[in-house]
């Protein structure tokens, strides 16, 4: 086997080389998904063009609302960003539940949505935060939502010389919090079985609004759970609340059976984990204002 | 404490410790020769079927590619431990997915893997069977049609796809069970789980003048590689020369050929020194995983919780051939049987062929299943008797002087000991401390593998001493513990010792790094040759100093007579300017175990070598909705006889827990019609660092008769109670109880539905 190395200095050559390659060169960021997809199938690209020598996507930029993240950001410093540490908690907690130490090390953001496995851990609070992804390539940049920019399982509309520049969002407005869940056989090194996102804003009359759920690893793609945000649109948080929102989880999920667990234990587990991140959020929500007038 | 020992029971750092830590150490798979070639396999795409043609023009063709291996380069001979079922390639027929079929050799190993994948090979796909169950069934097809030319040892009683039927016979049990107030029946079923070396099995071969088998490989048992080595390629175990390197661990899954065979027959044809190393794959699909097995158990027992009687029927898939599974059929009964005293058993067990991995003797073989079934019975029991069980236990174990299901007569008997311990460490009074949350606690004995073992001391003009054993160290820190009692018999400081070991051609013979009998055996041959190295001492100081030679007092190294005196050292000099060297042959061999013939039938494995008692408590939560279970809390409690070195006591138990949890909540080898569907890493679930609990150790020494300064056996015993200890814990913390292995959130949460729905 022979496989080409390139190594960009800039965003310009490395979609230059994308283009006058076609769709036989790949472009490799932590390597943590293309390698071993290609190692498993048997299927190298011909060319790799590593895009970690290009300099300025590795940074986490913004004080809030608005952030953005460069493709090249790692796990490992998502996991680690204290701005990140409080409403945006969720954040870390997808990015630290990611395979183990060695593969946040070098894993990023940028390829986690780019690879677009319907387990990838980030996707569902990405969505949740209703992120966008920049993509630069040789017909110019373009903005796209997020969840529009992942069309299925390893599909998306980015084209093959397009490089993924950044992920930007923005906090919501009220007081909020958020959480993530994800279920699996063990602690770490560990695919979702469901991943479970959740954003969830309280109106100054305490009530639930602009509640968001997203849901990874039970479909085909991560997806919002739009019945179970509109049925909690005003609630107050109850017995009854949560388990309708179940329900709705439930039903929206669509998993497959496989080695790692059934279609019905996933269906199961996303009813619970969509009732558990919505109750742990609305109590995060208190607890983070509870230790504002603290401090 | 005061201890009487200098060296025995301290915690020395092993021996073997600064090239590991420093990466000096040299591996299996690190290891390198001028002019090597690389070679890999080509395996058996279905699961049973004849080989009707193997097409290599085209892999020959390939870049690199020196040449293509097959059955019919080497001689036509079949070999294995008890049913001589195994060959090296498949010659006519293939019974399992990932069988090998051929072997190519080329300049790299990734020149080898794309050739290999170009050998055609055409099969006619014949049926297949693949569980136990459907295999002992008349009209099942067969997985070795042509089982009944096979050879065998006499003991075995073979029909078919089943390669032994073994039965453990006392008593009444009919009666016995007619007696009885109560009487259950469960079936416990066990998954197939991998050893989980970090090191793939690795070997390289070469050939002097075609006639010299020169073997270097990170196998566990460097004489019976050779001994197989020799046998396949008929020639005499002489002839063969197996080398071990540093080995990443083995638990039982590198004690028979890993890929040694493979570079040998690849080696033989180029005339080049081949190497081979496994696949993570290929270990996932062709190595040597534990035998699952299916346990049909009936015990009887009065209201006031007596045991009166156990029947049990019990089936081993050893997958596509025998191995160590005959060996399991029989030891498993032991396990079924125990540690209790029961007045009337009838245990019958047989050993059976299926399309899949053959099956090893990954560590405690037989142990973790049988004791999956017993122990997790026996809370069952308790808990339907009304009864605590724990004192249910202690209403049934054995005790000093009791007699085993063989009727051997057990001596120090420890087990009360252990279980009270364990149920105290972990706070057994509150049992269920709060919704969701329990404790389990399951207890067994095992045996210490016995064999011969030889040793060389030799003792250098400086006062260096070389433990020159055949057996090899596997990372357990045996060899230590052997060096250590070297150390603590001959009188000098550990770190004078150098150990030199597994090579068939300059170490003497050891039976090996195998059934907990490192430290023991090896241990015992080092104090034999310390009574010799004595006696040579006084002999030659009693000539240094005018004596006879039964003047001569041998105090910590040192040979005295009077106010005279030599060290070892100056003797060792004396000797070797006089009489070529001070050196010694410590032999030893365990004394049998004696035990009642007529209670066994066609049992490969018969007694309980120096029994190691030992019981295990856990305290975990299991998340209903959820099915995740969390341990708080793991406790161990085991005789080791006497501990020579705590620290790596320690670390066997550790490991051996971490291991045992595997099997008990994540592992398992899954296969769909004889593929198996996980054969990597990441759907093989090992816990991982994080999954690891806080698991804390209790040593109880209650010394063997035979072992070094009274050692039992340490390795294998930590993995077995896991499975039954935490499924006791779960079943106690939400009444969900598993009898299939591993116990999956999956499972848990399906049970306790189960329960709501039926109100059961
Ligand atoms: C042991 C192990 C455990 C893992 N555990 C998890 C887990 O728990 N959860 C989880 O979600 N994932 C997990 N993964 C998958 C993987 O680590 C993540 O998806 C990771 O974020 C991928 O990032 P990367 O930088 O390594 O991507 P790469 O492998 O470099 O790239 C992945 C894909 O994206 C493309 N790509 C990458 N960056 C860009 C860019 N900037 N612009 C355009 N295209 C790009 C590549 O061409 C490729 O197709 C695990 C992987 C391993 C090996």
């Amino acid at each position: 086997m022979k496989l080409e190395f390139l190594a960009p200095q800039t965003l310009q050559d490395a979609v230059t080389m994308a283009k006058a390659r076609g769709g036989a060169a790949r472009f490799i960021a932590g390597g943590t998904d293309l390698i071993i997809q290609a190692r498993k199938s048997g299927a190298w690209p011909e060319a790799v063009i590593n895009l970690q020598q290009i300099p300025g996507f590795g940074e986490i930029k913004g004080t809030g609302p608005n952030f953005s993240l460069g493709s090249l950001v790692t796990h490992r410093q998502i996991e680690r960003e204290i701005r990140f540490a409080g409403a945006l908690e969720a954040l870390r907690e997808s990015a630290c539940v990611i395979g183990g130490h060695q593969v946040r090390n070098v894993a990023t953001v940028g390829g986690n949505l780019c690879n677009a496995s319907p387990a990838a851990d980030m996707v569902p609070i990405l969505l949740c935060l209703n992120a966008e992804v920049a993509l630069a390539g040789s017909e110019g940049r373009r903005v796209v939502p997020l969840a529009n920019f992942i069309e299925g399982p390893r599909k998306t509309v980015r084209a093959s010389d397009e490089v993924m520049t950044e992920i930007a969002f923005a906090a919501p407005a009220q007081k909020f919090s958020s959480t993530f869940l994800k279920g699996g056989r063990r602690r770490a090194m560990e695919i979702s079985i469901v991943a479970m996102a959740g954003v969830v804003s309280a109106s100054p009359d305490g009530k639930m609004t602009d509640v968001r759920l997203a849901m990874g690893a039970a479909g085909p793609k991560a997806i919002r759970l739009t019945e179970a945000e509109k049925f909690l649109e005003g609630k107050v948080l109850s017995k009854d609340v949560l388990e309708e929102t179940g329900m709705l989880a439930a039903a929206a999920a669509s998993p497959i059976d496989d080695v790692r667990a059934s279609a019905s234990f996933r269906r199961h587990l996303a009813g619970v984990y969509a009732r558990r991140v919505v109750e742990l959020s609305w109590n995060r929500i208190s607890e983070l204002n509870d230790d504002r007038s603290a401090a | 404490m005061n201890s009487p020992f200098r060296v025995i029971g301290k915690s020395f750092p092993r021996l073997d410790a600064r090239g590991k830590v420093s990466g000096k150490a040299i591996y299996g798979t690190d290891f390198a020769m001028q002019g090597m070639l690389h070679g890999k396999l080509v395996h058996s795409t279905i699961a049973s079927g004849e080989i009707l043609s193997v097409e290599i023009e085209e892999a020959l063709a390939m870049p690199g590619v020196y040449e293509v291996v097959t059955a019919a380069d080497i001689p036509a001979q079949r070999y294995g431990s008890f049913v001589k079922d195994m060959e090296v390639f498949a010659s006519k027929r293939v019974n399992f997915v990932g069988q090998p079929v051929a072997a190519v050799v080329a300049r790299t190993a990734e020149e080898a893997e794309a050739a290999a994948k170009a050998v055609r090979v055409e099969y006619k796909e014949q049926a297949a069977v693949f569980t136990t169950e459907d295999a002992v069934k008349a009209d099942a097809p067969l997985v070795h049609p042509g089982w009944q030319e096979y050879k065998a040892v006499p003991t075995v009683k073979r029909q078919g796809n089943i390669t032994n039927q073994a039965r453990l016979v006392l008593g009444d049990v009919d009666k016995a069970l007619k007696k009885s107030d109560r009487v259950f029946t469960h079936r416990f079923v066990t998954n197939i789980v991998h050893p989980g070396y970090t090191e793939p099995r690795a070997a390289i071969a070469h050939w002097a003048d075609g006639k010299q088998l020169h073997v270097w490989s990170n196998t566990q048992l460097p004489f019976e590689a050779q001994a197989t080595l020799a046998e396949i390629f008929k020639i005499t175990p002489s002839q063969v020369r197996v080398n071990v390197t540093v080995i990443g661990g083995g638990f039982g899954g590198k004690l028979r050929l890993g890929v040694e065979h493979y570079a040998a027959a690849a080696a033989l044809k180029v005339g080049r020194p081949v190497k081979f190393v496994s696949s993570c794959e290929e270990e996932m699909t062709a190595a040597l995983p534990r035998q699952p097995l299916v346990i049909d158990l009936t015990t009887g027992v009065t209201k006031e919780g007596k045991i009166l009687a156990k029947a049990a029927s019990i089936l081993v898939d050893t997958g596509a051939t025998s191995g160590s599974g005959v060996g399991v059929a029989s030891s498993v009964m032991l396990m079924l049987a125990g540690p209790y005293k029961i007045p009337n058993l009838r245990l019958e067990s047989r050993s059976v062929y299926t399309n899949k991995t053959p099956t090893g003797s990954f560590r405690a073989p037989a142990g973790p299943q049988g004791n999956f079934a017993v122990e997790s019975q026996m809370d069952i029991i308790a808990d339907a008797l009304g009864i605590d069980p724990l004192e249910f236990r202690l209403r049934n174990i054995v005790r000093e002087g009791d007699l085993a299901p063989n009727g051997q007569k057990l001596e120090s008997v420890s087990l009360e000991e252990c279980l009270l311990k364990a149920a105290d460490a972990i706070g057994w009074k509150d049992r269920r401390p709060e919704p969701g949350r329990g404790k389990g606690i399951a207890c067994a004995w095992w045996t210490t593998t016995s064999g011969s073992s030889g040793v060389y001391v030799k003792v250098g003009p400086d006062g260096q001493v070389f433990l020159n054993t055949g057996c090899a160290e596997i990372g357990t820190a045996a060899l230590t513990g052997a060096a250590q009692v070297l150390a603590e018999a001959l009188g000098v400081e550990l770190g004078s010792i150098q150990i030199v070991s597994g090579d068939t051609a300059s170490t003497p013979f050891d039976y090996g790094a195998q059934g907990s009998r490192t430290a023991f055996a090896v241990g015992n041959a080092c104090i034999d040759a310390v009574g010799k190295l004595h006696q040579r001492m006084k002999e030659i100081a009693a000539k240094q100093l005018s004596a006879k030679p039964e003047e001569i007092e041998i105090e910590n190294g040192v040979a005295k007579f009077g106010d005279k005196s030599l060290t070892l050292k100056e003797i060792a000099a004396i000797a070797q300017t006089s009489q070529g060297g001070l050196i010694a042959h410590g032999t030893f061999i365990a004394p049998p175990t004696l035990h009642d013939k007529e209670r066994t039938e066609n049992m490969v494995i018969t007694a309980i070598n120096s029994p190691s008692f030992h019981a295990h408590a856990v305290d975990l939560s299991v998340d209903a909705e959820t099915g995740e279970v969390k341990i708080h809390d793991y406790v161990v409690v085991q005789d080791v006889g006497r501990a020579i070195n705590p620290t790596y006591i320690e670390g066997q138990i550790e490991g051996g827990v971490v291991q045992g949890i595997g099997q008990a909540l994540s592992e398992e080898i899954v296969y769909e019609n004889g593929i198996v569907r996980n054969p990597g890493l990441t759907d093989y679930k090992m816990p991982t660092a994080m999954d690891a609990p806080n698991i804390r150790s209790f040593i109880v020494e209650s010394p063997s008769k035979v072992g070094p300064y009274g050692a039992k056996g340490v390795g294998e015993p930590p993995v077995i109670h896991p499975p039954a200890t935490i499924a006791n814990a779960i079943a106690s913390a939400v009444s969900a109880r598993i009898q299939t292995l591993p116990i999956t959130a999956e499972k848990i949460v399906r049970t306790l539905t189960e329960v709501s729905e039926t109100g059961k």
